[in-house]
């Protein structure tokens, strides 16, 4: 009889937490990690922050050393480019084809690229690699431009103020973080960059871009032109789903899994941002590209493929650092109804909370990191809340746990 | 080497499952105690130096509120990820409750 093979496509923080997983739980068979980047799965988060401003040491999840001791065989810079189901095989980009007992399809997202956006001066930010090349390019700029003002934009714009540039966010909607935050929070972040001195505009069309003669570009936008030496180019991401795709498994904004990380396929998995997964608790599906998901993810998917049937119920969590300020959220992040606010907005300390009867469904903080680690432990047990309960600072968001919740 | 004990609050202000930051030597220090067992820990997380006493302790586990790596407060390990520690400093706990740390100065 052979030995067992998990391979993993992807090289990502997800990957390197399933790998994690996987040994922790006892699975002595081979592992294989594919990497189309050359490099061993390493933090995305400091790309936008710290990194950019050379503030940040190693970016790795382990150190190469780690795999070698784990047994986990790395096939990096090459591209998983066919998938047969039948067969359980990946062929790769260097012409090799590897069989597998179990597959986990770890393929993220790319940044979205913008048609005639493109050319010297103009950087995307998704890789190390993408990083490094723009902290050189900040580093010799006086003038860095962001197109899109999601998180990424917010953060690489005050990334590259903290360095002393100047910063200018160009964003087609009505203000800052609009889709993650909804209008009126998201006001509150546009002006905390105002204050910061970056040139928010709003409600911009970028029409065209063309080179400036000695480096640099010229953004045409309806309010007329900027010219900036470098422009990141933040407009959101694609999943990676086409190997997939072609193998024929069922995708869709993602690659579509079950509360158990199960594709359509048994013994076919997939985690992290490229993962459109089924929750019941939300009652639909959800795609999340955030860090501490991609880790979850990983550890729970580990336990999945060894046969410990776990749904996912953790609860959505992640942060984003811009200037001296942190925003964070927890469970279901997106606005649709009113918000309840503890705190202040005027004075950026605040919680938003949506919810759904007397129960929470999610928090939105600025600067209250400690409301958003107690509403993640509400949301995640029987509780009941109400609008005067959750505006009320003097009660401790901990007491609103039913009582008949168990205590761990 | 010598050993420096600072006396810091009393066992009576840090009831289990609770924990808070003393200064010492102009060192901020976390005190826990988890299920009367008192530990001294440097109160930065060894991520970013986020100030550990604004986090949670659940139990045994210590989570920092910056970006909820997790420590196990008994033993100062982390749990995820596991390779990350506490800097533990010498505590010990006098006859009256007095709680001492030592920070190696």
């Amino acid at each position: 009889m052979s030995t067992p093979r998990i391979v993993v496509v992807g090289g990502g923080a997800g990957s390197a937490a399933a790998v994690a997983g996987l040994r922790q739980e006892g699975f002595d068979g081979e592992i294989t990690l594919i990497s189309a980047e050359d490099i061993v799965p390493y933090e995305r988060p400091p790309l936008s922050k710290d990194y950019l401003m050379g503030r940040s040491g190693s970016v790795l999840v382990k150190d190469p050393a780690w795999y070698e001791q784990q047994s986990v065989e790395l096939l990096l810079g090459r591209r998983a480019t066919r998938l047969d189901l039948a067969g359980s095989t990946v062929a790769l980009s260097d012409g090799s084809v590897i069989g597998y007992d179990q597959l986990l399809l770890a393929t993220g997202v790319r940044p979205r690229v913008l048609p005639g956006i493109d050319g010297d001066g103009v950087c995307y930010l998704r890789t190390v690699r993408d990083a490094a090349e723009l902290r050189d390019r900040i580093g010799a700029a006086g003038h860095v431009a962001v197109l899109g003002g999601g998180f990424i934009g917010c953060e690489v714009a005050s990334a590259a103020m903290q360095l002393g540039k100047r910063a200018t966010i160009l964003e087609a909607l009505p203000t800052l973080l609009h889709r993650a935050l909804g209008p009126d929070l998201g006001e509150v972040v546009a002006a905390l960059h105002r204050e910061a001195g970056v040139d928010v505009r709003t409600g911009q069309q970028v029409n065209g871009l063309t080179p400036r003669p000695g480096g640099g570009v010229r953004i045409t936008t309806g309010d007329g032109p900027v010219d900036a030496d470098v422009l990141v180019v933040g407009v959101g991401t694609v999943p990676n789903q086409e190997l997939a795709e072609q193998a024929g498994l069922p995708v869709g904004g993602g690659i579509l899994v079950d509360e158990h990380f199960a594709t359509a396929v048994p013994r076919v998995w997939a985690v992290g941002d490229v993962a459109s997964q089924h929750l019941p608790g939300y009652g639909r599906r959800v795609r999340v590209e955030h860090h501490d998901t991609a880790l979850r993810h990983g550890r729970a998917v580990a336990r999945n493929m060894l046969g410990q049937r776990e749904p996912f119920r953790d609860v959505h969590w992640f942060w984003s650092d811009q200037f001296e300020h942190t925003i964070q959220s927890a469970g279901l992040a997106e606005v649709t109804g009113p918000l309840v606010i503890r705190g202040s907005l005027e004075q950026r300390s605040f919680s938003a909370f949506s919810l759904d009867g007397d129960r929470l469904r999610g928090v939105i903080s600025l600067n209250r990191p400690r409301d958003v680690l107690d509403a993640r432990r509400l949301i995640a047990r029987d509780h009941h809340a109400t609008v005067d309960q959750l505006r009320d600072e003097s009660l401790p968001l901990k007491r609103l746990a039913s009582p008949a919740a168990p205590v761990p | 080497m010598t050993s420096r004990w600072h006396d810091t609050i009393n066992l009576d202000d840090l009831w289990e499952g609770d924990m808070t930051s003393v200064v010492v030597d102009g060192e901020v220090v976390l005190l826990v105690n988890v299920d009367g067992t008192v530990r001294a820990y440097s109160n930065r997380c060894p991520h970013q130096a986020s100030a550990l006493d604004e986090g949670d302790l659940d139990g045994e586990t210590l989570t920092c509120a910056k970006h909820l790596w997790e420590f196990n407060a008994v033993t100062g390990c982390g749990i995820n990820p596991d390779d990350a520690r506490l800097t533990s400093f010498g505590c010990q706990v006098g006859d009256d409750g007095t709680i001492y740390v030592d920070i190696g100065r």
